[in-house]
């Protein structure tokens, strides 16, 4: 589907049907519902078949490449032959496998009541551990979203912003070099990736934690290396390159060598004059993209919401100290938002909407900040315990043993964990989205009405963010569903070297103790997810892109 | 208007937030602290009843021997250790053969109920088939038909071949704590067969039956098996079968009880479990260590940079030359290569119709004989040990007997009488006596052999290169039969005239190997059958005393040798690592490896480093 409206995108006709076409009212709604369900019911009985048909396949395979007797075969027990026959019978070895999986798919089916509350599901159990395959689904499942959702979506919005500014410095050395950087982490291999990363940044960090002062040639050369990456990101005439060269190589120097000089490493932390500092920063950056920095009551909202998180700094350490939760993060995340809103209403003016917008991106960047300043505080008492002896960045598991200690402190300690497999995975998948970004904004950015917009005058923001910037995402969104279906079934490799207990982890014991039941339920999860993003890409698709009907 | 008044909010704020951070801001985090070793295993924990058919796995020993204090255990040289702190076994008569078990005065489970003889006595009961009334049944549909008789019935998933020897009730005493097994024939490995059971006989009644006392569960518990109470014993199997079953920490204390010198604290699913020092544990050698936290990782290479970054202090992952190679450049970390407890060897087919098959020479015994021993005879071993096992353990040497392992107490006098210098460790020499053997059977060379052994296992493939090359040399043609489900076809003789492959030890006693070699045999799959052999080993079945048992064993081994029926190659390598602040490690060949000195383990104080 993708590759047809792709194609069709270049032809005249749509420069026509960027508008709506679609009859609109409550009537018309009704009249094309009916057309609507069908084709909804449609795929999903399509989808279910496939579904179907493929679980059947899959069981057929394990029931043929799996022997569950092998590691008996050669057991000197002096009970031995007992102990197979107690196999056979508990595994229904006896009973032909197409027979057996209907009995698996017996039990299978009683999970689609189960998920609206009738019934138990029943997915087998692991003749291995004696556990029902829904209890290792329901320990498995969390344990992988933990480690890809944010893995995922950092990618995507890493992905996409990359791609976009590469897009809009076409033919540059920064697009050649995003360019080349892609290939090169797309073509990596992730046990390799993970494998350097342990080496470096985990004991390589860690060791350089023991004594964490930067070296001035190494100084010199990362000031050097951030000079040139944001003069070809900022882009321009020689002399403003040359600028932005000198500023951005000096900043970078001085941050490093303060970073070195007083330990910064050991006992991070912002504090409210940096906060402030990249508040207002952030402030500028959010209106000249959101709103233009000519709307001046865009940028006192953004102004104003950095102000109101500053003055919250030194009250919201208490509730930090007394109420910490996940929630409640989410929950003070949300409020941020809600309160830059406000501001942005507060402003008023012609176009209240851009005010409030650029306020409430502004005032979540300040809540962030401000929850990263509050993390970095326990970092020293973290990273000294005797459970992680100086070692803060983990190499295995997704928390350390034995370690206890309030929310901070639990908090500090996943993201020591995840933060090598997220950097592995970022690095892996980050390289499509940047691709798929560029092209298609590249191809946007071609089409006639975004001539026609820069003849009316509008300027560059306004057509790259309004104009091009939408159309542009068209073709992610058909992908993006799948990757999050893909969430599901977990990162195999990167699961096991990182020996994350996962989706992955379940799929990959399960093969190797010739387990078939949680190798079922694996499929049985992934599938389903698959199916679903399948038919939700088909209905996403539609409501972005007025030229397609589903019913059609 | 509006603007001022966001002013005048922005300053209440800004003031309330000043006056606020007058007072000073709160304090940080805080962590508690205490200290352990950690360990890196392969595979979690999933039973705290290693009885069962299911929780029969090293990973359950492992933590069981952490947690369940034994009458005895293997030390460092394989000689099995007496835990006389905890309690005594003596035989009482020799006829009928008689053993006495005596759990201390003062010997309490976590829980504060005494251990005694009603936990050992459930350790035999549960593994005796006596009182196993029903099997499950399926119908043409394959659904369990007699549901309601597995309800009603009792079936316990655990079985001893000692414990069906002992087939009357055991006496308890009046005190509880002395329990006497009368065994109907005696047994060679009766040393280890009785221990007291992993779970606790109150606790098993206190989960099936609901009763709470300690005392009236034991006693209801003995009453059910020497009545034959079905309806107690249905539930008491049930329980015993899957109700210890747990991959996480269970809410029920009686699930993971401890009768040894820690207990179960801490259990993350998939991640790690934390045992911890009891404190009143005095019936035994006392642990250093506060907490041994037990992390669960597959990977070899991943354990070996856990370990390099100190997030786990002792790890024996499955070892191999690059993890050797990754060891070895690592500072502050020790390694040295193991023996496990599984052993390659060379097996041939007698009654396939094959080269090793009298009948293939119109019944010619003593052709046969010729034609295996110099099939056997060119059998690389020495090659193979010095390019395959050595990279990974140098102290690693060829094994010579059939069924001990090279560090077994009676390992030398056994190899130096049982007549395997016949296959020495001198390869050439070997193959020349190879030859002169064919030339003296007088057969047509080349001869083929289809030859067994597991596809896709590296190292096995590489043995296959090495035999087959030396074996051409002496005038053998290797077919290659490599196959993937080659446990299977093991059992199938005729599709093979050779094999390739490892028995695992699970104790020194030689009546595992009992299976491999008597006619008709299990595990004898090449069809060898000698009288004389059977009658060794229905003697050596019975027999309790040592010597006699390693005379046996070397008439045993030597007729082996000289029958050319199979042929020991190496222990499996393995790898034990540790970093240097971990003092005191150390590894037997048999469960549970490197947990069996856990008392002698110490952490220094340098594991921690300064800050500031």
């Amino acid at each position: 589907m993708a590759t047809s409206v792709s194609s069709r995108a270049g032809s005249d006709e749509q420069a026509v049907s960027a508008a709506p076409v679609s009859p609109t009212g409550p009537r018309a709604r009704l009249r094309s519902s009916g057309p609507m369900l069908a084709f909804i019911g449609r795929r999903i009985l399509s989808s279910a078949i496939v579904l179907l048909g493929a679980t059947f396949i899959v069981y057929m395979l394990l029931a043929i490449a799996l022997d569950p007797l092998e590691d008996l075969y050669t057991s000197s027990a002096p009970n031995k032959e007992q102990l197979i026959q107690q196999r056979i019978d508990a595994l229904d070895l006896d009973t032909p496998a197409p027979l057996r999986y209907l009995s698996w798919l017996g039990g299978a089916a009683q999970c689609i009541p189960a998920a609206v509350g009738i019934g138990t599901c029943d997915l087998g159990t692991s003749w291995v551990t004696n556990q029902p395959v829904t209890a290792m689904l329901s320990t498995a499942i969390p344990s992988t979203l933990t480690l890809i959702t944010m893995s995922t979506f950092t990618a995507i919005a890493l992905g996409i912003t990359v791609g976009i500014a590469s897009a809009l410095r076409q033919y540059t050395g920064f697009d050649y070099g995003v360019t080349f950087m892609s290939f090169v982490l797309y073509s990596l291999p992730s046990f390799w990736v993970a494998v350097l990363l342990k080496l470096w940044g985990a004991i390589g960090f860690n060791d350089f934690l023991a004594d964490p002062r930067i070296s001035p040639p190494a100084i010199a050369g990362l000031a050097l290396l951030g000079g040139l990456i944001w003069q070809a990101i900022v882009g321009g005439a020689a002399q403003r390159r040359a600028v932005v060269f000198g500023v951005s190589a000096l900043a970078t120097a001085a941050m490093l060598f303060f970073i070195s000089a007083s330990g910064w490493l050991l006992d991070p932390s912002l504090g409210i004059v940096v906060i402030t500092v990249l508040g207002v920063a952030i402030a500028f950056g959010v209106t000249a993209v959101a709103a233009g920095l000519r709307n001046r009551r865009a940028l006192y909202s953004a102004l104003t919401a950095v102000a109101l998180g500053a003055a919250l700094y030194y009250p919201l350490q208490y509730l930090f100290y007394y109420a910490a939760s996940g929630p409640m993060m989410i929950g003070l995340g949300l409020v941020a938002i809600a309160s830059g809103v406000l501001i942005g209403w507060l402003w008023g003016g012609p176009d209240r909407g851009q005010s409030m917008r650029a306020a409430a991106i502004t005032a979540l960047f300040v809540a962030a900040l401000t929850f990263v300043d509050r993390l970095m505080g326990v970092w020293q008492v973290y990273s000294s315990s005797s459970r992680i002896a100086g070692r803060p960045i983990a190499t295995i598991g997704s928390q350390t043993p034995g370690l206890s200690g309030d929310f901070w402190v639990e908090t500090m300690d996943t993201y020591t964990h995840l933060i090598l497999p997220t950097i592995a995975l970022i690095l892996i998948s980050f390289a499509s989205y940047t691709r798929y970004s560029r092209a298609s904004l590249l191809e946007v950015m071609n089409q006639d009405y975004i001539r026609t917009a820069r003849a009316k005058g509008l300027p560059e923001r306004i057509v790259t963010v309004r104009h091009a910037f939408r159309n542009a995402l068209i073709p992610l969104a058909t992908i993006v569903p799948l990757d999050i279906a893909n969430l599901f079934g977990g990162a195999i490799i990167t699961e096991r070297i990182f020996a994350w207990s996962g989706m992955g982890t379940l799929f990959l014991r399960g093969l190797n103790d010739k387990d078939a039941d949680p190798v079922m339920g694996y499929f049985i999860v992934v599938g389903t997810a698959l199916v679903v993003a399948n038919i939700l890409v088909d209905f996403i698709y539609a409501a972005l892109d007025p030229r397609i009907r589903v019913n059609a | 208007m509006k603007i001022r008044r966001i002013g005048a909010a922005g300053a209440i704020v800004a003031t309330g937030a000043l006056v606020l951070s007058a007072c000073s801001t709160p304090g940080g985090s805080e962590i508690v602290e205490d200290t352990s070793v950690s360990v890196g295993w392969n595979q979690s924990f999933y039973s705290q009843n290693n009885l069962t058919d299911t929780g029969n796995a090293t990973a359950n020993a492992n933590i069981i021997y952490l947690t369940n204090a034994q009458f005895n255990y293997y030390d460092g040289e394989l000689n099995i250790a007496k835990n006389e702190d905890f309690g005594t076994y003596e035989v009482t008569s020799e006829d009928p053969f008689t053993v006495e078990y005596t759990v201390n005065e003062g010997v309490t489970w976590s829980d504060g109920a005494p251990v005694d003889a009603y936990d050992v006595f459930l350790y035999w009961a549960a593994q005796n088939d006596r009182w196993d009334n029903v099997e499950p049944e399926y119908d043409e549909e394959f659904n369990i038909i007699n549901q309601d008789e597995i309800d009603a019935g009792v079936y316990f998933s655990s079985s001893s071949p000692a414990a069906n020897l002992i087939s009357g009730m055991p006496e308890i005493s009046n005190d509880g704590r002395t329990v006497t097994f009368v065994y109907d024939e005696p047994r060679s490995d009766w040393e280890v067969s009785i221990q007291p059971s992993p779970v606790a006989a109150h606790a098993i009644a206190g989960i099936a039956l609901d009763v709470e006392d300690a005392e009236e569960a034991k006693q209801r518990v003995y009453d059910a098996f020497a009545n034959d109470v079905t309806e107690d014993l249905s539930a008491i199997a049930k329980t015993w079968n899957t109700g210890f079953d747990f991959t996480s920490l269970p809410d029920d204390e009686r699930m993971y009880l401890s009768s040894g010198a820690y207990v179960m604290t801490e259990f993350v699913e998939g991640q790690y479990l934390t045992v911890t020092a009891r404190d009143d544990y005095e019936w035994g050698p006392k642990p250093k260590v506060e907490a041994i936290t037990v992390r669960y990782n597959e990977d070899p290479l991943a354990s070996a940079t856990a370990l390099q970054n100190g997030e786990v202090d002792l790890i024996s992952p499955q070892a191999s030359v690059d993890l050797v190679a990754t060891l070895e450049g690592m500072d502050g970390v020790s390694y040295q290569g193991t023996a496990e407890g599984t052993y390659e060897h060379v097996d041939v087919v007698f009654n396939n119709g094959g080269p090793f098959d009298p009948a293939t020479y119109g019944g010619d015994e003593e052709t046969a004989r010729l034609v295996r021993q110099a099939f056997l005879l060119s059998v690389p071993r020495d090659e193979i040990l010095e390019k395959l096992i050595l990279p990974i353990d140098p102290e690693a040497v060829l094994r010579d007997s059939h069924n001990l392992v090279p560090s077994a107490p009676n390992y030398d006098e056994v190899v130096s009488n049982n007549g395997s210098e016949f296959y020495s460790h001198d390869d050439e020499a070997n193959r020349q006596k190879a030859i002169e053997l064919l030339a003296e059977a007088g057969v047509e060379t080349p001869i083929d052999v289809r030859f067994l052994y597991g596809e896709g296992n590296v190292r096995r493939e590489n043995q296959f290169e090495l035999i087959s090359n030396s074996a051409s040399q002496v005038g053998f043609n290797l077919v290659d039969e490599g196959d993937v489900a080659w446990g299977g076809r093991l059992a199938q003789p005729t599709t093979y005239d050779a094999s390739l492959f490892g028995w695992q030890s699970t104790s020194t006693f030689a009546l595992n190997g009992q299976a491999n070699f008597i006619t008709g045999g299990v595990n004898n799959f090449g069809g060898y059958s000698s009288e004389s052999m059977d009658a060794f080993w229905d003697e050596l079945s019975t027999n309790t005393d040592p010597e006699r048992e390693t005379e046996l064993l070397i008439d045993i081994e030597s007729e082996l040798n000289e029958a050319g029926f199979s042929v020991p190659i190496f222990q499996h390598p393995g790898v034990m690592a540790w970093r240097d602040v971990l003092e005191g490690t150390s590894t037997i060949a048999l469960s549970p490896t490197i947990f069996w000195n856990y008392w002698e383990w110490e952490i220094s104080a340098e594991d921690s480093i300064e800050t500031e």
